[in-house]
């Protein structure tokens, strides 16, 4: 049995359909990316795995647990890792003390050799961490009882680059030892560097997971120039220049097309300032379906889902 | 095993200990007032008052040190105060969790929900306890030091007996905490509603029409001053509050496990 099989999963919320009959398969040692603009019912779909949201229709299946049946998924938590999105710890205790009351509920086999990777300052209050410094005390957590399935919900968000590569290179090394990893992410970059495998969800339903191969493929970079010579016609021009948009002395749009001809063209002009960058997914989204990607989900009233 | 309620019962320490400090020097100053007030027919004072005033306050017998006691202290930090701050306490258990997403690591641990939220209850089982022992020391030691005496058999009973009372102003606090999401509405609702019941008890226990809604209240079951003052009480009354509040935290299981979190 794979480690996540979701069937059908559906959860209403009468005014949000927040997943609309979900099915998918994480199989075994593969890093599975969950891949969708904010509020496209992502972290839905993560607390309808933990049991802390029961769904409306369809069922899903963690280490061979069922999720509606909390006697049995509570024997498979001794084996998932959780990262939620929001850290919510104690702010008056110490790191230290946070941990050792996770390791008294799971254990902590590991805890060592993680505070060598990622390395909060476990003997302060939590009330004195940064957002990263929280996020590595919430990886620790996720990794100490050595799981088989880690399930995250946007695992970077607040680590700096450097640790956000210390992440992605831990993360391929547990799942070369056989690890499972579901994660989910508004980030296409992050998503890029570690996952094997990408569904994309878009206002509750699931797109068909070999689109992403084509979204990659052409989803293209953001660019944004000065130039102090009125470069904007002549760039605009280019092949696979699309959401272009215009500001004084510059432009910014995203490009699909040749990276030589980007940059042939550019080395013509006076550039002042230049950011090249990964689209913003909702960027992609509309370029690739048309929409925001949340539309068609709210059916009134503004839930975060 | 209990490793949610032992580190939830930590995190009240400090609060436990500073409960512990303020009550006792509040006893040591009504106890010492005494003493000031002694020889003063001031009972004559309270004679205008209203009886449900007098009901409520628990002034029976305010010439001596245990009617006094019963009046001052227990009637209005006991059966008052402590039943506020442990309705306010129980109130935020489960949702401040909820609120500040804690939650969703707890509930990632291999523990059930049923288990959680007794474990979290348990943790106020320990300012119940300490604040009641040490207070009630305390109490002791100042009597004495005054030169004047309590019968140590009914400080005993008026502490062992206000735990039930205090148990049910907590599963008020607890039924609000799983009911909804925020902390502050949980907490502000428990306290309401304990408030008004303690009202409402003091305000009908004079009327003999409308007397039975007295049976709704807590407070009817647990009445320090004649426990202090002639050791009278009822076991069925306690019988009653552990009913009602084994009742209040079945209704909580229930309630939390069908929750959406």
């Amino acid at each position: 049995m794979a480690p996540i099989e979701v069937d059908n999963l559906t959860k209403d919320y009468g005014s949000v359909l927040a997943n609309d009959s979900l099915t998918f398969t994480v199989e075994k040692g593969e890093v599975f990316g969950f891949l969708g603009p904010n509020g496209s019912g992502k972290s839905t779909t993560i607390r309808m795995l933990l049991g802390l949201l029961k769904p409306t229709s369809g069922t899903a299946t963690v280490l061979g647990a069922d999720i509606r049946d909390e006697a049995t998924l509570i024997e498979a938590k001794r084996r998932i890792g959780y990262l939620p999105d929001q850290l919510g710890f104690t702010d008056e205790v110490t790191g230290k003390q946070v941990l050792d009351y996770h390791a008294s509920m799971k254990g902590d086999s590991r805890r060592d050799e993680l505070l060598e990777i990622f390395t909060p300052p476990i003997e302060r209050p939590i009330r004195e961490y940064s957002a990263g410094n929280k996020r590595m005390l919430g990886l620790i957590q996720t990794f100490m009882h050595d799981p088989d399935l880690v399930i995250m919900d946007e695992p970077t968000s607040g680590l700096d680059p450097l640790k956000q590569e210390v992440f992605n290179e831990f993360i391929s090394d547990e799942c070369e030892r056989g690890l499972t990893v579901f994660l989910s992410s508004h980030v296409l970059s992050e998503v890029r560097r570690i996952c094997d495998r990408v569904g994309i969800i878009r206002a509750g339903e699931l797109v068909e997971l070999e689109d992403f191969e084509t979204l990659l493929g052409q989803g293209g970079k953001r660019v944004r120039v000065h130039t102090s010579d009125g470069a904007t016609e002549s760039l605009t021009a280019l092949d696979g220049v699309v959401e272009l948009s215009t500001f004084p002395d510059g432009v910014q749009f995203i490009y699909t097309g040749e990276y030589n001809a980007l940059l042939g063209e550019l080395a013509k002009h006076d550039v002042s300032d230049i950011e090249i960058s990964e689209p913003p997914l909702e960027d992609v989204f509309i370029h690739y379906y048309g929409g925001t990607g949340t539309e068609g989900v709210n059916r009134g009233g503004d839930t975060d889902v | 095993m209990f490793e949610t309620a032992r580190y939830e019962t930590g995190r009240r320490v400090r609060g436990t200990v500073i409960l512990i400090v303020a009550i006792g020097l509040y006893s040591a100053f009504i106890i010492w007032y005494f003493t000031v007030l002694d020889g003063i027919e001031f009972e004559d004072v309270f004679q205008d008052l209203p009886p449900a005033m007098l009901e409520a306050f628990g002034i029976e017998s305010l010439s001596t040190v245990e009617g006094f006691l019963g009046a001052e202290l227990y009637s209005f930090v006991w059966v008052l105060g402590l039943g506020l701050y442990f309705a306010y306490a129980a109130g935020g258990i489960i949702a401040t969790d909820i609120e500040n997403e804690r939650m969703d690591l707890l509930l990632s641990f291999p523990i059930s929900r049923s288990q959680l939220l007794a474990e979290k209850f348990a943790s106020l089982l320990f300012p119940i306890i300490v604040i009641n022992i040490f207070v009630g020391s305390g109490v002791y030691v100042f009597v004495s030091a005054i030169g004047e005496a309590v019968d140590p058999m009914h400080l005993v009973l008026v502490h062992v007996l206000s735990i039930p009372y205090l148990l049910v102003c907590g599963g008020i606090g607890t039924v609000f905490s799983v009911m909804v999401s925020r902390a502050a509405i949980a907490e502000r609702g428990a306290i309401g509603v304990v408030f008004v019941l303690f009202l409402v008890e003091s305000v009908v226990g004079g009327a003999d029409e409308y007397d039975w809604i007295q049976y709704f209240s807590p407070t009817h079951y647990y009445e320090p001053t004649p426990i202090l003052i002639d050791g009278t009480y009822e076991l069925i009354d306690s019988g009653i509050l552990l009913v009602a509040f084994f009742g209040l935290l079945l209704l909580s299981q229930i309630l939390f496990h069908r929750r959406d979190i």
